[in-house]
Order: structure tokens, then sequence, then C-alpha cells
């Protein structure tokens, strides 16, 4: 059962940030009304903001964005919480590898059980992969229900459509953060490193203006247009699958 | 050797970035035997384990337990499907209880005794919902046991098992082991620098320095065979310079002259007498002596 060590090694990782984002999500909801009401009064200067650089024209984005409520919900939630506490979260269920020592000890006795060095990993891997889905998935289908409250509704597709691609551009970071961890042995260089990664990214992405993982993250083709970002995925699984691999050759090779 | 070996080594090396842990290790484990791996610490002891149980890599030479290549990944999983190990550090799941444990490592045998697995538990005194973290070393240890004894296994590995235990444990620790193996079919490969706990239990050592067998044998043998020959001058002791084969090692301390031999004591006494000595003795060697002189004439 390396899928129960794994479970056990990484539960708080999950469940502790699961009771965030739920929490978040009611905050997130029943605060519309008021930055609905708020925003009715706000008139913009949309030529002198769009020429004032990265800060307005964030500003007139989140304002246009904002004045529906698949708007605000896409924004606050998918485009800037979610994408930046899922990457954390990611990053945290992916670090301190089942063989690293640094996830409950006992790495000699893992090591001296049958089972190969690959099922060990695949199955920390699986865990930490379906715990990053749940912690993209459960607080966005609670959106759907909680939006009821405030009289409002929010399309279960959307929902699963930006967690889905939330999770699969978050797999990019988890795997870094899992590749590392068969590099280092400690929990802590590996999310460093990838956080690390993870901001720089962000910055060159909204100062350059550029598409990348982000941009992928928070689905934006599909909340403008309804198009699903294929390729900025299919290069997520792959450069995921990638790293998965790498980390598999490099605890293969690895003395205990 | 008619019956098949459960471990052989070849020439077995294993260098670190340079520094050699073992160098040409050759070992023959027999089935059934209790096998005591004595060494210094830095001897190469767990880095032997290590490569038995394919949690390290050979850098050359041979290493086969059951018959099976330890070092391809396939064999290692077989090998410890059916072996147990305690290692030195007994470092299990902190996360875990005593219960869990024993459940999770139940779950990859299909062999597992459960009656060994309740008798133990219960000559342990084992707290089946305690956290492994909040177990003291003694507690860890005897769980560490339980856990390799109730595998079902026919080899046991055990590196340092009385590493860091109180006398009293030590010596519970080692009556327990001596009669599990006597009701089980099975065999034993244990590491230790405590030279009483492995005279205690051990049928067959292997001493090991600098990462290479330096005496290796069945323990009744080795204390057979070795001696110590203890010539007395009238005057200062004479340079030694002896053909015989068994010469261990020599000392000459003014009018003494010691001689450890492990074998040809007849041959090495004939050569002796030719120097005239004012008086011989032979005295029995125990095993913390061939052990002291060994590593000490190595070095």
């Amino acid at each position: 059962m390396p899928w129960y060590k794994a479970w056990l090694d990484t539960r708080w990782r999950f469940l502790i940030p699961l009771g965030i984002l739920v929490l978040n999500i009611w905050g997130l909801i029943l605060e519309y009304p008021h930055v609905a009401s708020l925003l009715r009064t706000v008139h913009l200067e949309a030529d002198a903001l769009s020429e004032s650089g990265v800060l307005g024209r964030a500003i007139l984005e989140s304002v246009a964005a904002e004045r529906t409520y698949r708007g605000y919900i896409w924004f606050q939630w998918f485009r800037q919480n979610l994408s930046q506490m899922g990457t954390l979260f990611a990053v945290l269920l992916g670090s301190g590898s089942l063989l690293s020592g640094s996830s409950g000890g006992g790495t000699m006795f893992t090591l001296s059980l049958p089972a190969s060095r690959n099922r060990w990993l695949a199955a920390r891997a699986a865990v930490g992969l379906g715990e990053s889905l749940l912690l993209v998935l459960i607080p966005s289908l609670e959106i759907c229900l909680v939006s009821r409250l405030i009289g409002q509704q929010y399309g279960l597709a959307d929902a699963v459509v930006h967690s889905v691609c939330l999770f699969i551009a978050g797999t990019v970071f988890f795997s870094l953060a899992f590749l590392l961890s068969t590099v280092f042995t400690d929990i802590w260089r590996p999310l460093l490193i990838t956080c690390g990664v993870a901001v720089v990214l962000s910055l060159c992405e909204s100062s350059l203006d550029m598409n990348g993982l982000f941009r992928v993250m928070s689905a934006s083709t599909y909340f403008a247009a309804g198009s699903i970002p294929w390729t900025g995925l299919l290069i997520s699984v792959v450069m995921s699958a990638a790293m998965l691999f790498g980390a598999s050759v490099n605890v293969a090779r690895r003395d205990f | 050797m008619a019956e098949t070996l459960v471990i052989e080594t070849a020439d077995l090396r294993k260098d670190y970035g340079g520094i050699e842990a073992v160098r040409g290790l050759n070992l023959q484990v027999p089935p059934g035997s209790i096998f005591a791996l004595l060494g210094r610490n830095g001897a190469g002891k767990t880095s032997t384990i290590k490569i038995l149980l394919g949690m390290s890599r050979p850098t050359s030479g041979r290493a086969r337990v059951f018959g099976l290549a330890a070092d391809r990944p396939d064999a290692s999983v077989a090998i410890r499907r059916r072996t147990g190990f305690v290692s030195e550090e007994k470092d299990l799941y902190d996360l875990m209880t005593v219960e869990q444990i024993i459940r999770f490592t139940a779950s990859f045998y299909s062999g597992w005794r459960t009656d060994l697995e309740k008798r133990y538990l219960g000559s342990f005194e084992l707290p089946r919902g305690r956290k492994v973290k909040d177990l003291s070393r003694g507690m860890r240890t005897k769980l560490a046991l339980l856990l390799a004894f109730s595998r079902g296994a026919e080899l046991l590995v055990l590196d340092e098992p009385t590493s860091g235990l109180d006398p009293a444990v030590t010596e519970e620790v080692l009556q327990t082991l001596v009669a599990h193996v006597a009701n089980q079919e099975m065999t034993v490969f244990l590491s230790s620098h405590h030279l009483t706990d492995v005279d205690q239990v051990a049928d067959r050592i292997a001493i090991i320095d600098h990462g290479r067998a330096v005496v290796s044998g069945a323990l009744e043998d080795l204390r057979d065979g070795y001696r110590r020959i203890q010539l007395v001058f009238d005057g200062e002791a004479p340079e030694p310079a002896f053909h015989a084969p068994g010469v261990v090692h020599t000392q000459r301390r003014g009018r003494v002259l010691m001689v450890l031999c492990s074998m040809g004591v007849e041959q090495i006494l004939h050569e002796a007498r030719a120097l005239n000595p004012a008086s011989v003795e032979v005295m029995p060697v125990t095993l913390k002596e061939i052990f002291l002189e060994t590593v000490n004439g190595e070095n």
C-alpha cells in the first residue's frame, strides 16, 4: 500500500489548504454584492489607464471583467486567488519525495519492503496529483452551490473547465518540485526553488504581456471566447511527464 | 558446497566519490546459519547490507542473495520479499501508530505471520495505539524486530540490532532472536561491533576491515584454530622470523614474544622452540582478541 504512506505524508498539506480554499470561497462570494455596487459607481478613463503601463492595464482589465458575476469569479478566483494559492499548494504537495527522508522518516524501512522504487514514486505522484486536482475542483464546484445564496448562478461547465486547466498547468510546478525532491534530501530547497521559478515566470508574463503558464492556468481564452487552450495544456502535460520521468530516472540511479 | 548459499559476494566493491567503502569483499553465508559481520565503525558493514538489499549499487564485483543478483531491480524486489530487515537507526514511519505500521507492512507480504505478530506484540508489550515517534529506542527496536520476524522471511538482515540499547534490552533482543531462529528455518545475517553479542548468537563470522574480509569462518573453528603462544626469554626476545603458515601477528615486548596464530600451532611451536625460550605457553584466544589482533594487525 504505497499510496497509504503517500497519503499519510501529504494529508495535512492537502487538508489544510483545502480548508483555506473552501473558506475563501465564502468570503469571495459574500463580498460580491458590495463589489458590484461599488463598480457601478466607478467610471474609468480607459485611454489614460491603458497608457499608464502594466498597473493601469490591470485595473482596466479587472474592472471590465468584474462587471458580470461570471467575470468577477473568473478574475478574482481563477485568475488571481486560485492561480496563486493553487501554485503554492501544488508545490507543497510535490515537495518532499517519498524517498527523500523528509516526509515522516523511514527511508531505509521503505526501501526494505518488496516494492520497486518506481512503484513508490508512482504512488506518491498519483496521490499528490489527485490531491492537487481536488484542491482546485472542490472549491470551484462549491462556487456553483454558494452562488445561489446571493441570488447568482455560476455554470458547472465553467467551474470544471477552469479547474481542469488550472490543475493541468499547475502540474508543471508540482512536477518540478517532485523532480527537485529526488535531487535534494530536504523539503525546503525544492519548495523554494520552485516557488522562485513560479514568481519569475509570473513577473515575466505580466510585464512582457506574454502567453505563458499562468495564462493557461486562468484559461483566459476560455473565459473571453469559449476556447480551451489546448496547446498550452498539451505543453504542460508534456513538461510534467518529462519531469516526472526525470524524477523516476533519478531515483532509480540513486544510492541510499 | 552442495547447498545453495543464501548470500554470496565475490570481489564486491563500492566506491563513494573516491572513497572505497567496500574493497573486494568475499562472503559466503550458508543457509540456516547465524552469520555475523564484525567490524569497526566505517568498516563497510552497512554499505555491504545496502548492496545486498538493493538500496545501493556495487561499483564492481558480484552480490547474490538466494542466487539472485542484488543489483538487478526486479531481482532485488524478489530478494526483499523473502527478507526481513532491521536498520541501525530503526527508522520506521514516525507518523504511524504501532498498529498502522504493522498493518501497512503486512499488506506487502502474502505470507505474513499473524501468529508471530500476536506473539511478539504480547511479549514485547508494544502499545498498539502509540505513535512510532513516541516509542523509546528499545521499543522501536522491538517493533522493528516484530516487523522483520512476522514477514515470514527466510533471511533476516540486522544492521547493528543492539546499537544504542541498554544491557537489559540488549539481552532481551538477543534472547528473542536466538529463540526465534531456533523455531523457524531461517538464516540470519547481522552486522555488529559488539563482540559479546556476536559471541552469544553467531555460529559463523567474518571480520571486515577497510571494506574487505580479513577473517572468515565458523566461530567454533576460529576459536579452536586460533591460539596465542607466549614465549619468555632469559634476555631480550629475538626478532621473530616464522616461516610456518598461520602466524597472524607477533609482538615483541622486552623478554616476551607473543605470537597469534590461526592454525598450525604445532609447526609454529617447533619453530619457536628453536629460538630457545625459557618458557613456552599456548593459550586459547577469545573472539575479542581475534578481532582486535586482526584489525590492529591490518593497520
